[in-house]
Parts: structure tokens; C-alpha cells; sequence
């Protein structure tokens, strides 16, 4: 009790930030040499979530803006990193990564600037009609994109250090698991290091004022549209690393796999993990990872044929199910239950 | 007059108008549910899709095309009463986020309970009317008759919507509930009534868009609503949310638009349109092209 609490405590500094995010990627590392190669590709997955849903959380539950297009953005990323690793095979990922990230804030700032002056349900529509358009458009660059067959290249493998170093050097594809994991740890860290810094900063106050109460803001010298664009950038710059690393994790990049669909469980991950908070993104993350497994054994549970229609379809029921009673019963998610239950502790120890 | 009608432009406008009218009625079908609640319902789409698959499906079993028709549309003022009483009703007075959150939710749910149940493939539904178009000597008259029914009942159901609201009493107390719920308590309106009211009109209005669009389109399916609904809620936001003229009139112009976008650039261009048409507008008139401004007070 006393050790979490320290820890708890170092998020207030910066340094203590630092010290949480290097303890936290440090610890995830372990685990992902520990566990199996299965439980590396959930990880792995869980990481590319994490950062989805981080992204979203800023714009939601910081600067009050809900968009339905994040997966568009990481539409964006995805093909940037599989139409530079098509032409530059030999080029580090991080070039990769960073590239992505630039294009998703670019497309962020191009759909954000008239996007950001319309308000809740204005926006949200807006977003939605942009990822809408944005799978037949992807499909129409035929020639750059692979059309609707999807564009492929070569994903994430192992460097001889690593595969050394993972213990069996001759199994390369074990090692492959763990190093996509690896690398999917450490890129969440980082970007979880940034939000965390953001959340405590100067803007990351302006974006809550403009969420409250925009009116005051504006008094208080905060410029709206600046602050309501940044988030959407940054936001969309999230989702490009996001898309990025789901890329570069298969190997394949389809339009159809970032549409729509995407978006909704997106929102519905936010919810539940509890949006505007770090530790809820993270739960999001996991779950996100784990809900084909976690809905497969569900179906077994009730007998359902995964392949007949009910139960190929019972993921996005379940899906939607769970953010309607969520947002009617907790709208804080489970981050918020779990403050709810510590509060409720610490009260009773007092007594 | 033969080389007017089955000219370039004439058809492309008959072929727009065809299309626009429907995404006018989504339109029409939006705005009447955000006039009253103040909710914008994501899950319109949905909500009509899965009404039409409720109905048209009996055609499999040898039901007529309007007895279906019939089916579907009590499916749809069930479906929106409801919904309205157990997943809206709580969401009164609560921030902006929690309702668009709730009606995302709802969509993914009808989308995928129709997969589940109806499975996700295509249905074609034999239409009633023939779609074969019109000859003009050796030329194409762009209407056929079901076009023809397509445009008239669309206007019909538009015209009845506007006389219901200005001219029975009903239309008096679903406006006055909009306008001022708590005056309206006070003079007797059941204002709760008029709100489900609300719904079930609008809901019945989308899915009778949804029958056309499967009818005339490419058959019925879990998503077959979702571009249709983005072109709705366009044309819908262009007029402001509030004004039904408004929202018909930009649903009708951007139904054309497309067709002249298809027709003079390329069909690859016709999604990203109405997007750019939505940018536009809200650079000129942030609050809609239709719609009176208002003055915020601190």
C-alpha cells in the first residue's frame, strides 16, 4: 500500500513522470520476455490501442471535442509507413514512425481547422462524414495503395542483438514476437511520457478551461481556435503513430480495416477504460488486445458457431452493449470505479 | 423539346433530384428529432435500416411489395418510441458527449444485431414499379416510373410532415414542446408524449427513405445507410439543424451536386463532395445557411 502510493505521488513532477514511464516500460519489457510469443502479439497489439485511444482521450476528455474519425487518421499512418517501407526497405522504423506521425498531424490540421469551429454534434458529424469518405478514397489511389486488396510490405523482425539476446537465437520467430512487442512497449511508453506531460501543462489547463467553459477562457486570454486545433493535431498525430504501428505490426495495410468500425470501438474502449485519464487508456489497451480472445471464449461459453452470424457478429453487440450501459450508469469508466473504490477504502480506513 | 429533356444536363439533374429527395427526407428525419430533443441521432441510419429488414424480408416469404412497405414503417414508430423512452430519455439535460456517445453505441449495436440476424449480404428487393428509363424517340429520358413514385412520394411525405406540424393540434403541440417545454406543462401539453411523438414521426420518415434507397439501389444490407446518413446529416447541418425548408432544400442541392461531380470530374470525387460542400458552408455561416443568428449572453 505504502510503495503504490509513493509511486502514485511521483506523477505530481516531471521527474517523477520520467522515473514512473521508465519503470513502467522497463517492467512491461520483462514481461514480454517472460510470456509466451501468443501473449507477445496482444501486448504488441495492446500497445498500438493504447496510443489510438490516448489520442482521443486528449481530445475528448481534455478539449471536449468527441470526433468519430481517429481511425481515418490512422488510416493515414498506416499507408505513410507501408508506402515508405515499399520504397525505402532498408530505412530504421523510427523514420517510419515519425513520418506517420507528421502525416497524421498534417491531415489533423487539414480536416481539423474548419472541423474545430463546429461544436459537439457538428463535429462529430463532420468527422464521421470524413471517415466515410476517407475508405473509398484510399481504395481510388489504386496505384499507390493497393486499391481495396490492401498494400503489403515487410513487417517488424528481429535484429541478430536482440534475437541473442531473447535467449534462443535459432528460433527467429519467437524472437520476431518479442521484438514487435518490445518495440510496441517502448513507442507506448514514450507516447504515454508525452500525454502525461501535456495533461499537467500550461495547455493541457487551457484545453480543460476551453472544455468547461469557453466564454472564461476566452477572457482569460486563452486563443480557442488554437487551442481547439492543437488538440485535434495532436490528437490525429496520436492516431498516425497508432495506425503506424498497427502497419508495421502485420505488415499490411487495408483501407476497409480503418473505417467506421474501427472509430466506434475506439470510443467504446475510451469509455469503458474512462475518458481524459492515462490509466484507463492503458486498461482500454489491454482489453482492446485480449476482446477476440476474451469474445471467442464467451461464444464458446454458449455454444455459438464463431462462424455462423450471430456469433461472427457478437464482438461488435457486445461492443456497442457496453458503451451504451456504460456511458447510462458510469460515464467515468472503469478508471472512475476503480478512484470510486480507493476513495471508499481510504474513508473506511480513517473510521 | 425532345433534345432538351434527354440532354447532358437535364438528366444528370433528373438522375440528382432522384437521389436528393432521399437524402432530403434523412435530413428532414434529423432535424425533426434535433428540433425537439437536441439530440443528434447517430443511429438514424441504423434505426431505418433495421426497420426496412424487419418488413421487406416478409417479400421472401410472398407478401406484397406494400404490405411490406406497411410492416416496416410500424416497425420503424416501434423502434423509435422506444428508443426514445429507454435509451434518450435519460440522457435529458446531460453534456453534448454523452448522447452522441449512446447513439454511436446504439448504431454498432443495430448494425451488428442485423448482421447477426439477417446475415451481412445484399438482399435485392424487386421493386414494385419498373426501373427501366423512359425513351424519347432513340434517346433516355433519365425517370422511370419508380424514379417518378421515388420523387413524388418523397415530396408527398415532405408536404405532409410541414402540414402536420402548421395546421392540427398535434403539430401545434410538438412545436410548442420544442420551443418552450416548461409553458407547455404548464398549459397541459403532455410534453413527454410529444417528444416520443417526435420520434416516431422522424423514425418513419428515415425508414421510408431506407425502403427506397434498398429498392432502388444496390439491395439491403447492415450498412447500406451509412453513406445516405453522412449526406443527411450534411445536408441537415448546411440548413442548421433547425429548418426542415432548409435541410430538404440542401439535401435535394447536394444530391445533384454529386451527380454533376460524377458525371463532369469523376465518380472517385462524389464521397469527398458533400464534405467540402459542409466546409464551405460552415466558413460562411458557422450556425447554417437557414437560420436566423443569435446572441450569446455572458
Amino acid at each position: 500500500m505504502k510503495i503504490t502510493q509513493i509511486l502514485l505521488r511521483l506523477r505530481y513532477s516531471s521527474l517523477g513522470r520520467l522515473v514512473l514511464a521508465l519503470l513502467g516500460t522497463v517492467v512491461a519489457i520483462c514481461v514480454v520476455l517472460l510470456v509466451s510469443a501468443q501473449s507477445d502479439t496482444y501486448i504488441a497489439n495492446a500497445g498500438a490501442m493504447t496510443i489510438a485511444i490516448l489520442g482521443l482521450s486528449l481530445l475528448t476528455g481534455w478539449s471536449g471535442q468527441v470526433s468519430i474519425g481517429n481511425s481515418g487518421f490512422m488510416a493515414v499512418g498506416a499507408f505513410t509507413t507501408g508506402i515508405w517501407a515499399n520504397h525505402h526497405q532498408s530505412s530504421p522504423i523510427i523514420i517510419s514512425l515519425l513520418l506517420s506521425i507528421l502525416t497524421g498531424a498534417i491531415a489533423g490540421l487539414l480536416v481539423g481547422i474548419p472541423a474545430t469551429r463546429l461544436k459537439g454534434p457538428y463535429l462529430a458529424g463532420m468527422t464521421l462524414a470524413f471517415v466515410t469518405a476517407m475508405v473509398p478514397f484510399i481504395q481510388s489511389l489504386g496505384k499507390l495503395t493497393g486499391g481495396s486488396g490492401g498494400l503489403f510490405f515487410a513487417n517488424l523482425s528481429s535484429p541478430s542483438w536482440f534475437a541473442n539476446l531473447s535467449g534462443d537465437p535459432q528460433n527467429f520467430i519467437v524472437a520476431n514476437y518479442r521484438w514487435a512487442a518490445t518495440v510496441s512497449v517502448v513507442i507506448t511508453g514514450v507516447a504515454c511520457y508525452f500525454m502525461s506531460n501535456l495533461f499537467a501543462s500550461r495547455a493541457g489547463r487551457a484545453m480543460r478551461l476551453v472544455r468547461d467553459n469557453d466564454v472564461a477562457a476566452e477572457l482569460m486570454g486563452v486563443n480557442l481556435g488554437r487551442v481547439r486545433v492543437g488538440a485535434f493535431v495532436i490528437s490525429a498525430a496520436y492516431a498516425g503513430l497508432a495506425g503506424s504501428l498497427v502497419a508495421l505490426l502485420s505488415g499490411v495495410a487495408r483501407a476497409d480495416n480503418f473505417g467506421l468500425a474501427l472509430s466506434i470501438e475506439i470510443l467504446s474502449l475510451l469509455v469503458l477504460g474512462g475518458i481524459g485519464t492515462l490509466s484507463g487508456a492503458l486498461m482500454a489497451g489491454l482489453l482492446a488486445a485480449y476482446a477476440s480472445t476474451l469474445i471467442a471464449k464467451l461464444n464458446a461459453l454458449f455454444g455459438l458457431n464463431p462462424y455462423s452470424n450471430l456469433g461472427s457478429n457478437s464482438q461488435g453487440i457486445i461492443f456497442g452493449l457496453l458503451l451504451v450501459v456504460t456511458m447510462l450508469t458510469a460515464p467515468q469508466g472503469m478508471a472512475g470505479l476503480l478512484k470510486k473504490i480507493s476513495h471508499l477504502r481510504a474513508r473506511k480506513e480513517a473510521e | 423539346m425532345g433534345a432538351f429533356f434527354t440532354s447532358r444536363i437535364v438528366s444528370d439533374i433528373l438522375i440528382g433530384a432522384a437521389q436528393g429527395v432521399l437524402v432530403g427526407l434523412i435530413a428532414l428525419s434529423l432535424v425533426l428529432i434535433w428540433q425537439s430533443t437536441h439530440v443528434l441521432n447517430f443511429a438514424q441510419g441504423a434505426m431505418a435500416m433495421f426497420a426496412a429488414f424487419c418488413g421487406m424480408t416478409m417479400l421472401e416469404h410472398g407478401l406484397n411489395y406494400w404490405v411490406c412497405v406497411l410492416i416496416s414503417l410500424v416497425a420503424a414508430m416501434l423502434l423509435g418510441g422506444v428508443t426514445e423512452r429507454v435509451l434518450v430519455r435519460p440522457l435529458y439535460g446531460k453534456a453534448e458527449i454523452n448522447s452522441i456517445v449512446v447513439m454511436v453505441g446504439f448504431l454498432g449495436i443495430l448494425e451488428s444485431g442485423a448482421s447477426s440476424i439477417w446475415s451481412g449480404m445484399a438482399r435485392q428487393l424487386t421493386s414494385p414499379l419498373s426501373q427501366t428509363y423512359f425513351t424519347l424517340g432513340s434517346k433516355t429520358l433519365y425517370l422511370s416510373p419508380f424514379s417518378l413514385f421515388q420523387i413524388g412520394s418523397a415530396l408527398t411525405l415532405m408536404l405532409g410532415v410541414a402540414a402536420l406540424f402548421r395546421f392540427t393540434k398535434i403539430g401545434l403541440q410538438l412545436r410548442a414542446s420544442a420551443l418552450a417545454p416548461e409553458v407547455s406543462r404548464l398549459l397541459g401539453v403532455r410534453v413527454n408524449r410529444m417528444l416520443t411523438l417526435g420520434w416516431i414521426i422522424s423514425s418513419a420518415v428515415g425508414a421510408f427513405a431506407a425502403i427506397i434507397i434498398a429498392t432502388s439501389g444496390s439491395g439491403l444490407f447492415p450498412s447500406n445507410m451509412d453513406g445516405f446518413f453522412v449526406f443527411g446529416f450534411i445536408a441537415a447541418a448546411i440548413g442548421g439543424l433547425e429548418s426542415p425548408g432548409g435541410a430538404i432544400l440542401a439535401g435535394l442541392l447536394i444530391g445533384i451536386i454529386q451527380t454533376f461531380v460524377a458525371d463532369y470530374l469523376s465518380p472517385s470525387w462524389v464521397a469527398f463532395t458533400p464534405v467540402l460542400i459542409l466546409v464551405l458552408s460552415q466558413l460562411v455561416r458557422p450556425a447554417g445557411i437557414f437560420t436566423k443568428n443569435t446572441t450569446r449572453r455572458l
